[in-house]
């Protein structure tokens, strides 16, 4: 393998899905697009997969370093790295993009008479972007990255969006991001300047990370941290851009704002090793935080009519169980946070990639307009059933280590929120079941569901994917915890050594 | 001191002077144009040249040119450079992009473009305060000759008279208060009448008189650039006039900031740190004022001008940072605006040119017929947002760096804030223009697809929007010690 490893593979994973994006816009007219889009993000996923080999699973340290200078003036350079915990949302996130591409195919052309190449263009934009975010190892690489999400994903939601209201949905997405990333800027500066002595700022993620900061500072910087990314988590306040996404966006595109926690994973790299002091003090801020979301996010997707609607309040609850097991800063607490995190890109991304391909079949996700989905959609309705329980963490899928390992956590340390948590869970179920109920089983409502064709082979094909890793790693979920262990017992043991 | 084989700075102010004359005595053909647009081009390939041999190791003024008879003194460092480059960029935009098929008498326009261009490059050039005044005083009256001669509608009188009221005006300031400024060097031994810069540096200041000419000079510039509340001129000269050709003339170059930079910075140094709290609270409250009567805009036009405004704040906020970085960022970012406005202010004016209209309640649905007009706006936009990617995200990046460690997190926020409510006007105008629903008086027949000098003219500016905004390393390197040496006049008083 060490051959693989000297090659700049980070890069080459980054630079692919851009040079896919150029050719896209290029040839925005030609059907020859979308193959070009698929080809990319298949050779992406391909380069993930190769980063996931080439990697040294007993080194807890960041891995595959590559360095450049950017901006030497302001002591600003492209540094990328993985470590372990970073690692698995590569070929996570590559196999998301895929689903998406697949879920555009020969839709875009029909809906809107604008040009496919450019919206196939925009997702492989939005790719290089979220890979950037996971491999970024300078916090001014990270921000930029962060931001450069926000210009593809406006258009994609206003331009392909659902619904009359999506443009002012891209607009209050825009803006909550850009009003987000005020306070994650100065967290950043903050940190620069509070390491810098009189010299000059440093943004280099492991500097940053092997000098201590001043107490007070860690405060401001975590604080300021946690407003920057909780706008993208969502924390509960700052949720408010989420439903109307899930509402307006293109399924497949939400599917990506939900598998994908960019959030979540800022506070696990940035917020917490940065700032340790304050984040162990305040280890009940993102316990709250982790409740409410849960509770709230349950009761909320229980009344939601829509079947979207539903799964993005269930990705609420998830991400409060996610804060939950952050809050206690133990090994396996934080297995199982980045457990369930990539159990969303699998489940929740794969429940919304069914939900797109059932839209596209019957014009609606509303609860009220469907029923007797099974009896017409059999296959559609088994891989909503097996991705909907990954999501409510049923032994046997990939949500129930992860889920379990939080809540061990949670009941160990915050016993009272973990209690709050096993009833979320059963809100969760419930959430799921009782629509799932309504809108699959019973006699069809609508003459459009029992007129609809089951999955196509291309699209059982691409279910089978995420429907094998949910199955698979629900049944043995240890590799996936040795290779996490390392880099968690270094992330933990550093929080505890102060 | 670095000199070239030939005379620079002259060629740069000469020959779209001799272009220009040339132009206005020809006929109005194809040849015409095609020779305006050839010495638009020569321009920017001198103005290249330049950037080339420039030294910016070091913070002296090269190329020194000196004819004592007419006072005549030029010379350049890294921060004329960044704005001689930009000047001759959108000289060659303006070229390709004004002389379209329905204008009237193009090659007069193009003449009268190169002749600006001219003006503007002895403006950037010169080490003299007269000579920077009458340079301004000569563009002012050919941009007001642009916007009666070419304007686009018959309730033009209004905005052409405030326009020249105003800057007028703000040109009488600033020649008394370089008046004020000489006087007051010469009463010093040792001093004598001169408005050169190099000898008004000499001599020691006395404060006496420093206050007011600091106040005189900097509204004089203030009303150019537009710095609120001295806007008042550009909303309306926006919303008539030429489309896009006046105010990019107007706006793509910021000669206010770069007379600050040049000229008010160093000479009323004292006074300067005296009234930077003021200034900087005028343009905080700047930012918000103009970002909300932005979003009550029903015009295009009219928006973009309070865009500009809104703008403008955040530059001089950078610029009275007095701190090396913030100064840089200043720059840098009068620079990224200059550009992007004019790249949003041509897209505008192609989509004028198929809608006859720029009220917003009157467009829609131009994305599917013209989508690189519409990306192109959108990314001028983003650049203004400061986005990732584009030269605003750095240059905005030093300014708040610069302002945390001069005034503190707080106003610094809110300034950043401000910043996001521009956002929201501008998407918002995009939505409404580019996006919404196309209205039943406007078929898609009528919106023409993009054409092949618009694909180019549109290309060309985000070519060197994006490479400048993802490589943006030469221009922090040629303006670094410049603004450097800008700061130390600061350091020193304290």
């Amino acid at each position: 393998m060490t051959e693989i490893a000297h090659w700049p593979l980070l890069s080459t994973l980054l630079a692919l899905p851009l040079l896919g994006a150029l050719a896209c816009a290029l040839l925005r007219r030609a059907p020859l697009a979308q193959h070009i889009a698929l080809g990319s993000g298949l050779l992406t996923l391909l380069c993930s997969l190769l980063i996931v080999c080439a990697f040294d699973r007993t080194d807890p340290h960041f891995q595959m370093l590559e360095s450049a200078d950017w901006i030497a003036d302001l002591g600003i350079r492209y540094l990328v790295g993985v470590d372990g915990l970073s690692l698995l949302f590569l070929p996570a996130t590559a196999l998301l993009f895929v689903g998406a591409v697949v879920a555009g195919w020969r839709v875009t052309a029909a809906a809107a008479p604008l040009s496919p190449g450019l919206y196939f263009a925009m997702l492989l934009l939005l790719e290089a972007a979220t890979l950037g975010v996971f491999c970024a190892l300078d916090t001014i690489l990270f921000f930029f990255c962060w931001e450069f999400t926000l210009p593809p994903l406006y258009l994609l939601v206003s331009l392909w969006g659902l619904g009359a209201s999506r443009q002012s949905a891209a607009v209050r997405y825009f803006l909550v991001m850009l009003a987000g990333g005020v306070p994650l800027l100065f967290g950043f500066l903050a940190l620069a300047f509070a390491h810098a002595d009189g010299a000059a700022p440093v943004f280099a993620l492991p500097t940053l990370l092997a000098t201590p900061l001043p107490e007070a500072t860690q405060y401001l910087v975590f604080l300021l941290l946690l407003l920057g990314l909780g706008a993208k988590v969502p924390l509960v306040p700052l949720h408010t851009w989420l439903p109307p996404m899930a509402i307006s966006a293109p399924i497949a595109v939400t599917a990506l704002l939900a598998g994908l926690k960019l959030g979540a994973y800022g506070l696990i790299r940035l917020a917490i090793p940065l700032a340790p002091l304050a984040a162990r003090d305040l280890h009940w801020l993102l316990a709250g935080f982790g409740t409410v979301a849960i509770l709230y996010g349950g009761v909320a997707a229980l009344v939601h009519s829509n079947l979207r609607g539903m799964l993005a309040y269930s990705s609420l609850a998830h991400v409060g169980l996610v804060l939950l097991g952050l809050s206690s800063f133990s090994v396996y607490g934080l297995q199982g946070v980045v457990l369930q995190l990539l159990n969303f890109s699998l489940a929740g991304g794969g429940a919304f990639l069914v939900l797109s391909f059932l839209r596209r079949r019957t014009g609606s996700t509303d609860i009220a307009q469907l029923g007797g989905v099974l009896r017409s959609m059999p296959r559609l309705s088994a891989f909503f059933l097996l991705f909907g329980l990954a999501g409510i963490g049923l032994p046997g899928t990939s949500g129930f280590p992860g889920e379990l390992l939080i809540i061990v956590a949670a009941l160990h340390d915050h016993t009272g929120a973990g209690l709050a948590a096993l009833f979320g869970m059963v809100l969760a179920a419930a959430a799921f079941l009782s629509p799932f109920r309504q809108a699959f089983f019973g006699p069809p409502a609508n003459p459009e569901v029992a007129a609809a064709a089951d999955l196509l082979p291309r699209e059982t094909a691409l279910l089978l994917v995420p429907a094998t890793l949910v199955l698979g790693v629900g049944l043995y979920p240890m590799p996936i915890l040795e290779l996490l262990r390392p880099a968690a017992e270094a992330w933990v043991a550093a929080l505890a050594g102060l | 001191m670095t000199q070239a084989g030939y005379p620079l700075l002259a060629t740069l102010q000469w020959l779209p002077l001799a272009g220009g004359l040339l132009l206005l005595v020809m006929r109005e053909d194809d040849l015409a144009l095609i020779l305006g647009r050839l010495f638009a081009i020569a321009e920017l390939v001198i103005a290249i040249d330049l950037h080339a041999r420039i030294d910016v190791s070091g913070s002296a003024l090269q190329f020194a040119e000196r004819f004592d008879l007419l006072a005549y003194h030029a010379a350049v460092d890294g921060i004329s450079v960044l704005f001689i480059l930009l000047t001759a960029l959108l000289g060659v935009l303006l070229s390709f992009y004004g002389m379209a098929r329905q204008q009237i008498s193009p090659v007069q326009l193009l003449s009268v473009l190169l002749i600006i261009e001219s003006v503007q490059m002895t403006m950037l050039t010169t080490m003299n305060l007269l000579w920077f005044a009458a340079a301004s005083a000569v563009q002012l009256a050919l941009v007001g000759y642009l916007l009666w001669r070419w304007a686009s509608s018959s309730a033009e009188n209004l905005a052409l008279s405030r326009f020249l009221q105003y800057q007028f005006f703000g040109w009488g300031l600033f020649v008394a208060g370089a008046v004020v400024l000489v006087w007051s060097h010469v009463d010093v031994p040792g001093g004598r009448w001169s408005f050169d810069l190099f000898d008004l540096l000499q001599t020691p200041q006395i404060g006496k008189y420093q206050s007011v000419a600091f106040y005189l000079l900097f509204y004089g510039l203030a009303i150019r650039t537009p710095l609120f509340p001295l806007h008042g001129w550009l909303p309306n000269s926006a919303g008539y006039g030429l489309i896009a050709v006046g105010p990019v003339l107007l706006l793509g170059v910021k000669v206010g900031i770069y007379g600050m930079a040049r000229f008010l910075l160093p000479l009323t140094a004292e006074a300067v740190m005296i009234w930077q709290p003021y200034v900087v609270a005028f343009a905080m409250v700047g930012v918000f004022f103009a970002a909300i009567l932005a979003f009550r805009q029903i015009n295009l036009r009219r928006l973009m001008a309070f865009a500009v405004v809104s703008h403008t704040s955040l530059i001089i906020i950078g610029l009275f940072t007095l701190h090396p970085a913030g100064l840089q960022g200043a720059l840098l970012l009068a620079v990224n605006f200059g550009l992007a406005v004019t790249l949003m202010l041509l897209m505008i004016g192609y989509v004028y040119r198929r809608t006859g209209t720029t009220e917003l309640a009157r467009l829609g649905g131009l994305f599917d017929r013209i989508p690189f007009i519409t990306i192109a706006f959108l990314v001028g936009g983003l650049a203004i947002l400061g986005m990732p990617g584009t030269p605003g995200f750095d240059a905005v990046h030093l300014v708040l760096e610069a302002s945390i460690e001069t005034f503190g997190a707080l106003p610094t926020i809110a300034t950043a804030l401000g910043n996001v409510a521009a956002a929201g006007f501008l998407l918002w105008a995009f939505q409404r223009a580019f996006l919404a629903p196309r209205p039943r008086d406007l078929p898609a027949a009528r919106i023409a697809r993009t054409s092949r000098m618009e694909y180019f003219v549109a290309g060309a500016a985000l070519l060197v929007l994006l490479a400048a905004g993802f490589y943006p390393e030469p221009w922090l390197r040629l303006t670094d010690s410049a603004t450097a040496a800008l700061a130390d006049y600061f350091v020193r008083h304290d």
